[in-house]
């Protein structure tokens, strides 16, 4: 699907109000009897929220990136983990009665959703100061001028409108006929707290508010591009008419919720190759290229979460998921099959991004 | 389940014989002086002016009424001690039912008491464990480590050398605190009688009955802290001092001894090499997660009873004050937290809903006020993740600015929970950001 906001040439530089528009539909998005963000044109096209110039501005901010010759972020998709367990492992679950499991990943998906409004909470620091090249016109620019705050309200709705997290919730609800939700699904997200790293800085001669948001766009991007397979995996399962209640209807929904992450990609994306595409001023009046700073960022993140995070994440999945098969009629045999229709995956050896900092380039 | 629900000390039994009858004579008589003299402030003048035709009394007028009572009822808890000392600090809880200059002055009311002279904690000790002293301790402080209204706690040391802290109840609490609920009670009853629209204060009174029964069985406070020590077994940021349960009684609760800088100590935080605002991260998590994930927390998060090792570790203490939260209930506070802080109203107004909220006339339209006027603040900038004091009283303003029938007491606790632990994010020039907290960062 697409949308129908059109590019207009050669305008850089929009409004809060702008950035946060979203235009008029034709009927509103109503999910599990809750009014969401975006709406339907008259054809029936759904036209994602707040997209009215911000899929525009976008356009055009890319596009003189890319015209000045600078690059633009590219993350192989062979760097994104499987889903686990893959839709094939998921409807036999659910064909044998085990639900659990999948209602808490779809409960779990929807809540970190919502966390994704955490980023208008980011602080920003002058960056006019921080960069030797001009910002004006840029998506650098626009990041407290609507792109953050847009990107918040998408994830968790805003006043009376849901969000994402409210969609991920009608979908399941739709497909799974109103699963009981299982009594562990804060543990799950709040038991999980990763031992506090005492390495300080990264980058100790920029600014260390500086280095924080970008470190925190870099890892929000590289998650909004790997939910690409957790939107396919939900289309994938929550459409199937043999598990779901309300295939049309749950598979659409989770369409939705990836065409409107679509503009959030695409502005961290340019946001970063814009800084790569820059010189960072040092705290000693030096400078250093942006290129350096985010391909170290991009590394670390990448590295870490193409292979320990999602090792970690599979054992503690799969513990739960024997544990959950024991409800099936003869378990043994569930989760032999449900091995079977595992997808061995072994992530490359190289993330494409340089690491000038780790103890390993040292 | 509760911890030792069946264990519970029943505090609306009648008072024993044994207490002085004279000393419950005098503080029935100081109870009922200080209710008489309350009551009639408000009543008689609203209806002289009644009867003579004058106007009702303006705000300002009221204000300045509410202050003088608030000073009266803590200067009476502050001679009496006891139960009433628990009764003003339940009441500094409860601004949803009572006016900002009542809660202002009542949570002042601290717990901090003299100790009972030594000779009368050891006779505790030797009467409850059935032993003198020395088969059980080889050594034993005579000054106490901090006394407060129920009880006092010493340093001591066991005969295989371990360091541990004794709490014990004060030997005539039960009764000083059965003879003031009771006295309470008949006072609130003859209100209620005499008020044509009382406040509903007899809940509030059962509320305080069970919180204090909670506080005096030590035998349920052990069993707590192991639940909460078990919580965080696998997490190298917390600790929990151990309860050695086979030394402990209803009246006394032996521990390990555990310290640190007290919470609030920023100076001395910053001098362990330690960072105030990873201090403030790390102990919202711990409450987001007793809360929110487990279902049963410690309720009392006020600065004696957390301390902060010199490795970075939490220490939470005293267990008193626990709460079990129905099945449920968390899930339900996430979601009114997160809609609240994420300015989604129609998700606030499931919240409330889900979590037991009852407006008088069974309509949502005042629960859909206050989501809307929480929201508005959203116009004025961000909460940045944080349940501060101010939003906690923002809340409870609009609640009692509209016909709520019913706010769930459970959430009136999580409530001053939250904002206690903000006060503590001032204290040390940080914020209490509940968003991270609850998305494990």
């Amino acid at each position: 699907m697409s949308t129908v906001h059109e590019p207009e040439p050669g305008r850089l530089v929009y409004t809060e109000q702008e950035l946060l528009a979203s235009g008029d539909y034709a009927e509103p998005l109503i999910a599990n009897e809750i009014r969401c963000h975006g709406g339907f044109l008259e054809d029936g096209t759904y036209l994602s929220p707040r997209t009215q110039h911000r899929a525009p501005a976008i356009h055009a901010w890319k596009q003189r990136l890319t015209q000045q010759g600078h690059e633009l972020i590219d993350i192989p998709r062979s760097l994104m983990p499987p889903q686990y367990p893959n839709v094939a492992q998921a409807k036999l679950l659910l064909c044998n009665g085990v639900r659990e499991p999948i209602v808490r990943a779809l409960t779990i998906i929807s809540i970190v959703e919502g966390f994704g409004a955490m980023i208008r909470d980011v602080r920003v620091p002058k960056l006019e100061s921080l960069f030797v090249e001009a910002l004006e016109g840029t998506a650098l620019a626009h990041l407290t001028q609507g792109l953050f705050e847009a990107h918040a309200r998408d994830e968790s709705g805003y006043r009376d409108e849901g969000g994402h997290k409210q969609m991920w919730e009608a979908a399941r609800d739709e497909a799974l006929e109103n699963p009981k939700i299982p009594g562990d699904v804060l543990m799950r997200i709040m038991g999980r707290r990763q031992k506090r790293a005492k390495t300080g800085p990264i980058f100790p001669e920029i600014d260390p508010q500086l280095e924080r948001m970008l470190a925190f766009m870099s890892q929000v991007m590289v998650i909004e591009i790997f939910a690409e397979g957790t939107f396919e995996w939900g289309i994938g399962l929550l459409s199937d008419p043999e598990i779901s209640a309300n295939p049309k209807a749950a598979g659409d929904m989770v369409s939705f919720i990836q065409q409107d992450e679509k503009p959030h990609v695409e502005y961290l994306r340019t946001a970063l190759s814009e800084v790569r595409a820059r010189t960072i001023r040092t705290v000693d009046e030096k400078e250093i290229p942006g290129s350096v700073v985010i391909d170290e960022f991009l590394h670390r993140i990448l590295h870490a979460m193409s292979r320990n995070r999602q090792r970690d994440q599979r054992d503690d999945l799969r513990e739960n998921l024997i544990q959950a098969m024991q409800v099936a009629q003869d378990p043994k045999t569930l989760l032999e099959e449900f091995d079977a229709l595992d997808q061995a995956w072994t992530p490359p050896a190289e993330t494409g991004f340089t690491s000038t900092r780790s103890p390993a380039a040292a | 389940m509760d911890a030792a629900r069946g264990d519970r000390i029943h505090l609306d039994a009648k008072p024993s014989r044994c207490m002085n009858l004279r000393t419950r004579i005098q503080r029935t008589i100081k109870v009922g002086w200080t209710a008489a003299v309350v009551w009639s402030s408000y009543k008689l003048p609203s209806t002289a002016r009644r009867l003579t035709g004058r106007p009702p009394r303006t705000d300002a007028e009221l204000s300045q009424r509410h202050e003088r009572t608030a000073r009266r009822i803590l200067a009476l808890a502050l001679d009496m001690r006891g139960v009433m000392i628990k009764m003003c600090q339940a009441l500094a809880t409860r601004s949803d039912v009572f006016p900002p200059e009542f809660i202002a002055h009542l949570k002042q009311c601290h717990d901090a008491v003299p100790p009972k002279p030594y000779s009368v904690i050891q006779a505790v000790v030797e009467r409850e464990l059935k032993k003198p002293l020395a088969a059980v301790f080889s050594e034993f402080d005579q000054a106490p480590l901090a006394s407060a209204s129920l009880a006092q706690v010493h340093r001591a040391r066991l005969l295989d050398g371990r360091e541990v802290a004794v709490k014990v109840q004060y030997p005539d609490i039960e009764d000083i605190i059965r003879n003031d609920l009771a006295n309470m009670r008949r006072i609130c009853r003859i209100y209620e009688f005499f008020d044509p629209q009382p406040l509903a204060l007899l809940p509030l009174l059962t509320e305080l009955t069970n919180h204090i029964g909670y506080e005096l069985d030590f035998v349920r406070e052990g069993k707590f802290a192991e639940r909460v020590r078990a919580l965080f077994a696998a997490d190298e940021q917390v600790k929990i001092p151990e309860i050695y349960p086979d030394l402990g009684t209803h009246r006394v609760l032996v521990m390990e001894l555990v310290g640190g800088i007290k919470i609030t100590d920023k100076k001395k935080i910053e001098a362990a090499g330690l960072d105030p605002v990873d201090v403030m991260q790390d102990l919202m998590h711990i409450y987001v997660r007793m809360i929110l994930a487990a279902g049963f927390f410690q309720a009392d998060p006020h600065p004696g009873n957390l301390f902060v090792t010199e490795e970075g570790k939490i220490v939470v203490l005293d267990f008193g004050l626990s709460k079990e939260l129905p099945e449920g209930f968390g899930l339900g506070l996430f979601e009114l937290m997160f809609s609240l802080m994420t300015f989604n109203e129609t998700a606030m107004l499931r919240a409330f809903d889900e979590l037991g909220f009852r407006s008088k006339t069974g309509d949502t339209k005042p629960f859909l006020l206050i989501a809307r006027r929480m929201v508005s603040r959203s116009d004025s900038g961000s909460f940045e993740g944080e349940f501060t004091e101010e939003m906690t009283s923002e809340l409870f303003d609009a609640i009692r600015d509209d016909p709520i029938a019913q706010v769930p007491s459970d959430f009136v606790l999580v409530a001053r929970v939250f904002s206690l632990l903000s006060g503590i994010a001032h204290t040390l020039g940080s914020r209490a950001n509940v968003l991270a907290a609850m998305s494990g960062g």
